[in-house]
């Protein structure tokens, strides 16, 4: 009996072999005929939506903090205009950091200072 | 009918509940539809988990759901942050089935309030500071100041970087509630613009075919940002959540 039960688990186990071969092959088939799948989930209409309320949302809350700076301790136009300040260049920083991690998502292109330098900057 | 543009977003009171410190609490149409996209992804997933070895259609639906947000969890932070998965795969069926319900006539949108996706939003970042200090203790703050700075540079880089991360939880928030609107209202002045032209009558009513046109195409396009909106939510709810597993950046 035992011998039996073996000898059926081997003959499934080449049916599900087979069926792999045959789901393999018609995926290469597939592929070949679509070309890459280079569907990419980061559509453009997200990309701009993230990237534009980064922007605002870093200069706003940066205005807010030094709003309520200023009404703590009435150091009055100083502490909304510094934390502009700081507002933007939160935004740029997130912005810019958001899209180097797009570009290296997207363009296969290394992340952060890493990146080649065969195009010029300007 | 509703004819106003923004009137579809009232919150109406149905029931008033009980106070807290003045404040009523009140049961509202805003209510019943968030319970409504519950129980319907309760359904959803009590259809779809059958649980046999060949998955018929309905429960490749339930295995490609789960499969789908496990990768984007395991692709995005690291297989060590499996144990957010439920919270995040909470997150997007919640604001998935909220959106596309929204969608349907007569049906209120819950995401087109700034109340509720900023409930979903702090919590999200609530969860990251709290879990980034109960992994690595109080050195998970030094995510707000990179190594390797001249020391006066940390001066301008601390607040900078404290902004942009409060600002990560105004983002989410806003960025899916504008979204809801937008769709929305630019949806009814297009339907309300047609309903006008053709009440006029005469040539005007033939006019009103671009309007349709309009709405047809507002809606194929508001289907899509619904899903778009629940994935960008999710993902970088993930992406947040890398802050917890790898302080040093």
């Amino acid at each position: 009996m035992p011998k039996q039960n073996g000898q059926s688990d081997t003959s499934l186990q080449t049916d599900l072999d087979a069926l792999e071969d045959k789901l393999a092959a018609a995926k290469a088939r597939r592929d070949a005929k679509l070309g890459k799948d280079d569907k990419d989930d980061n559509s453009l209409l997200g990309m701009a939506w993230r990237l534009s309320t980064e922007l605002l949302a870093s200069v706003l809350v940066g205005l807010l903090l030094g709003w309520g700076i200023d009404q703590l301790f009435g150091s009055q136009p100083f502490g909304l205009l510094i934390g502009l300040g700081f507002g933007i260049a939160a935004g740029f920083m997130s912005v810019f950091r958001t899209a180097d991690a797009m570009d290296a998502k997207t363009g296969h292109i290394p992340k952060g200072d890493a990146r080649p330098e065969l195009e010029d900057e300007d | 009918m509703a004819s106003g543009p923004m009137e579809q977003f009232e919150i109406d009171r149905q029931v008033d509940l009980f106070e807290i410190a003045g404040q009523t609490v009140s049961w509202t149409n805003s209510a019943f539809w968030m319970v409504a996209s519950v129980v319907a992804i309760i359904a959803f997933f009590i259809l779809t988990m059958r649980g046999k070895l060949i998955p018929g259609r309905m429960q490749s639906l339930g295995e490609l759901s789960y499969e789908f947000i496990a990768d984007m969890v395991r692709d995005t932070v690291g297989p060590e942050a499996m144990r957010f998965m439920p919270f995040i795969f909470a997150l997007f069926f919640f604001i998935l089935f909220a959106n596309l319900i929204g969608m349907n006539p007569y049906a209120f949108t819950t995401t087109s309030h700034l109340a509720v996706t900023a409930t979903m939003a702090i919590f999200t970042i609530l969860v990251v500071v709290v879990a980034g200090v109960w992994k690595n203790g109080f050195k998970w703050f030094k995510i707000f100041a990179p190594a390797g700075l001249p020391v006066p540079m940390y001066a301008i880089i601390v607040p900078i970087e404290i902004i942009s991360f409060i600002a990560r939880p105004v983002t989410l928030a806003v960025r899916l509630f504008a979204n809801m609107v937008a769709g929305h209202v630019m949806l009814k002045l297009f339907a309300i613009f047609a309903a006008y032209l053709v009440a006029k009558g005469g040539v005007t009513a033939l006019g009103a075919i671009l309007p349709i046109a309009g709405t047809m195409a507002i809606v194929a396009l508001e289907f899509l940002v619904a899903a778009l909106q629940a994935f960008v939510f999710a993902i970088l709810t993930c992406v947040y959540l890398n802050d917890v597993y790898h302080v040093d950046h």
